[in-house]
């Protein structure tokens, strides 16, 4: 019933993307590979194109040039529908719905599954129903998602996203307005769904220790170009954290788990500010 | 939450919509009913004569060819302002959002008036009423969109910018209307909203008509639901937000000039109904929808009960026998009081 073909895998190919707004470059050529089952973060100042990129890779943008591949399928060529049924996107933000459910929320993954006359019908209730316990939702289905805090709001929306049933998962700054428990929850169960379903995950996170302790690879982005890819043990450097977050620091090790811990000092002064 | 509570409340919402169906049905029988008791040529025992096969002639006349077709077609015209109102504030995700002040209304009338002014059309015509009501809601609602232009998604912008249009197409039917006053009287009663002497030719025009876009308009249920989410969620939920959005303002531009060109502009059903429907029955459109038909159906028939009763009432106090409130003029002073209500309500929420 998967209404993706089974060589679907998961491999995200971007090749010599570019995109803009009148006046203003956002992408200038960016060319990265994802393989199937492998968990990228994204990072970089704001404005770099972190999320411009996420929803070019959803297929919710129109690139100007270059092209975004899906299982080697063009997104481009690809209708809303048919793209959401093959990339699952979590914006960083919702607006509220009054009096939406928690498992009504989650059910409106299945649109790209079942279409507008199909959602008419009940039904799907298994693929909501592990969503929602992928999440740990479940106790909360009949809850309305305006009553829930923060947090728990972040990971129904997560169910959501996974509802769509898709190999890849595209997440924007999934941890932003949430305290540091709530980051760890999402982010560790991002990273089980990931381990357990062999998902695609690239997601954009501004935290670089969140980067460098839960992904695979970290590709680092600065004025629409991508500065550093490669894992985090040779990518987060304080080489890094100059030129592409534009702060001094330095760059240590958890003294456990022995991934890269960042202690960033102060900010230094931006290009454009010499340049003036 | 243990696990047994849990199903009981899962089971327990759907029967509540139930019940709420059951109940908002039920309603809209008795608005139906006290709208063919209500009137002074008959009391309400003739009626009921009437109805069991039996009346003189003229008491027949009145229930069957006067009563019945005009209570029928505040029913149906009811159904489906409520209706353009829901799938206005689902699809503009603005709460703000109803027929009446985004130029689809006053668009509907201007349309109507102007047609009836020229000549093309008349009560005597109401096919063409229809279609010149449909293209001055359109035109309403596309100047809406052009001068909203990029600020289209803000809800109080819009709202700004579609009390002005209202208020310019409003101008221009008062222009009409004093360039060729030619059918005066019944004009008026498009500008209140009257359902005073609809006929069966009226039901029998609106009636396949509103059926249409109803169908069309449920069929949107589910793209619908997911635009009030916001366009980001939707769109990556699969919806195309673009497409969904102006075949939704098709079919709610298209219900309310069916409504309009009978009964004329009804003010404030379109705008508050849905408000009563998405309280009482939630966020999925595929309920919310039919609740707001119904509403929308129990608002407009019982108004128009009401105004014959006030009628009636005024008639006797006044002591004069051709007085005659419209239905519009209950449902826009009913409708004042509820949207201070809701506006209320809304600024207590912040």
């Amino acid at each position: 019933m998967t209404p993706t073909a089974p060589r679907a895998q998961g491999t995200v190919q971007i090749r010599g993307l570019r995109f803009g707004y009148p006046g203003r470059e956002v992408l200038s050529g960016v060319d990265m590979d994802v393989e199937p089952g492998e968990l990228v973060a994204l990072v970089g100042l704001n404005g770099c194109g972190k999320s411009t990129l996420l929803r070019l890779s959803a297929g919710l943008l129109r690139p100007a040039a270059g092209r975004v591949l899906l299982d080697g399928d063009d997104m481009a060529g690809l209708s809303r529908r048919a793209a959401a049924r093959r990339v699952a996107l979590l914006h960083q933000s919702a607006p509220p719905v009054p009096g939406m459910t928690v498992r009504q929320l989650v059910r409106q993954g299945r649109y790209a599954a079942r279409g507008p006359l199909g959602m008419l019908r009940d039904g799907d209730d298994a693929v909501c129903a592990r969503a929602m316990a992928d999440v740990d939702v479940t106790a909360w289905a009949d809850r309305p998602v305006d009553s829930l805090s923060g947090g728990e709001r972040q990971r129904v929306r997560l169910a959501m996203a996974l509802a769509q049933d898709t190999r890849v998962l595209l997440l924007d700054e999934p941890t932003t307005y949430l305290d540091l428990r709530h980051q760890l929850e999402v982010l560790q169960t991002v990273a089980r769904l990931r381990a357990e379903r062999g998902l695609t995950v690239l997601m954009v996170l501004h935290d670089l220790g969140h980067a460098a302790r839960f992904a695979d690879r970290i590709l680092a982005l600065r004025d629409g170009r991508v500065a550093a890819d490669g894992p985090p043990d040779e990518v987060v450097t304080p080489g890094l954290l100059a030129e592409v977050l534009g702060v001094a620091g330095r760059v240590g090790r958890d003294p456990v788990g022995g991934w890269p811990v960042c202690y960033p000092d102060h900010p230094l002064p931006a290009p454009q500010d010499l340049v003036k | 939450m243990t696990g047994a509570t849990q199903a009981a409340a899962a089971r327990r919402a759907p029967r509540r919509t139930a019940r709420l169906f059951v109940l908002l049905a039920l309603l809209a029988l008795a608005a139906g009913c006290a709208a063919l008791v209500a009137g002074r040529a008959l009391p309400a025992s003739g009626v009921w004569e009437v109805l069991r096969g039996g009346g003189d002639p003229t008491s027949r006349h009145i229930v069957l060819n006067l009563r019945l077709p005009r209570a029928l077609v505040a029913l149906v015209a009811g159904a489906s302002l409520g209706l353009a109102g829901t799938v206005l504030q689902s699809a503009l995700r603005n709460p703000l959002a109803g027929p009446e002040v985004t130029g689809v209304t006053p668009g509907a009338v201007l349309g109507a008036v102007a047609a009836t002014g020229l000549g093309f059309a008349g009560w005597h015509s109401p096919a063409a009423v229809v279609v010149a009501a449909g293209l001055g809601g359109f035109a309403g609602a596309g100047l809406l969109w052009l001068l909203a232009g990029r600020e289209r998604g803000d809800p109080a912008q819009t709202a700004v910018y579609g009390v002005l249009v209202s208020a310019v197409l409003s101008g221009l039917t008062a222009v009409v209307l004093l360039v060729a006053p030619g059918e005066l009287g019944s004009v008026v009663q498009w500008l209140v909203g009257s359902t005073e002497g609809r006929v069966w030719p009226h039901w029998r025009l609106l009636w396949p008509w509103a059926a249409v876009w109803a169908a069309a308009t449920y069929a949107l249920a589910a793209p619908l639901t997911l635009l009030r989410c916001g366009d980001e969620q939707a769109a990556a939920a699969g919806v195309h937000t673009g497409r969904a959005r102006i075949a939704a303002l098709v079919c709610a531009v298209a219900l309310t000039a069916g409504a309009v060109s009978v009964v004329g502009a009804l003010g404030f059903v379109g705008l508050l109904v849905p408000h009563l429907a998405f309280a009482l029955l939630g966020a999925d459109l595929r309920t919310v929808l039919p609740g707001a038909a119904l509403l929308g159906a129990v608002v407009v028939c019982g108004a128009d009960a009401g105004a014959q009763g006030l009628s009636q009432g005024l008639a006797h106090a006044l002591d004069s026998d051709r007085l005659s409130v419209p239905v519009g003029a209950v449902t826009t002073c009913a409708g004042a009081v509820l949207l201070l209500i809701v506006a209320r309500r809304r600024v207590d929420d912040r």
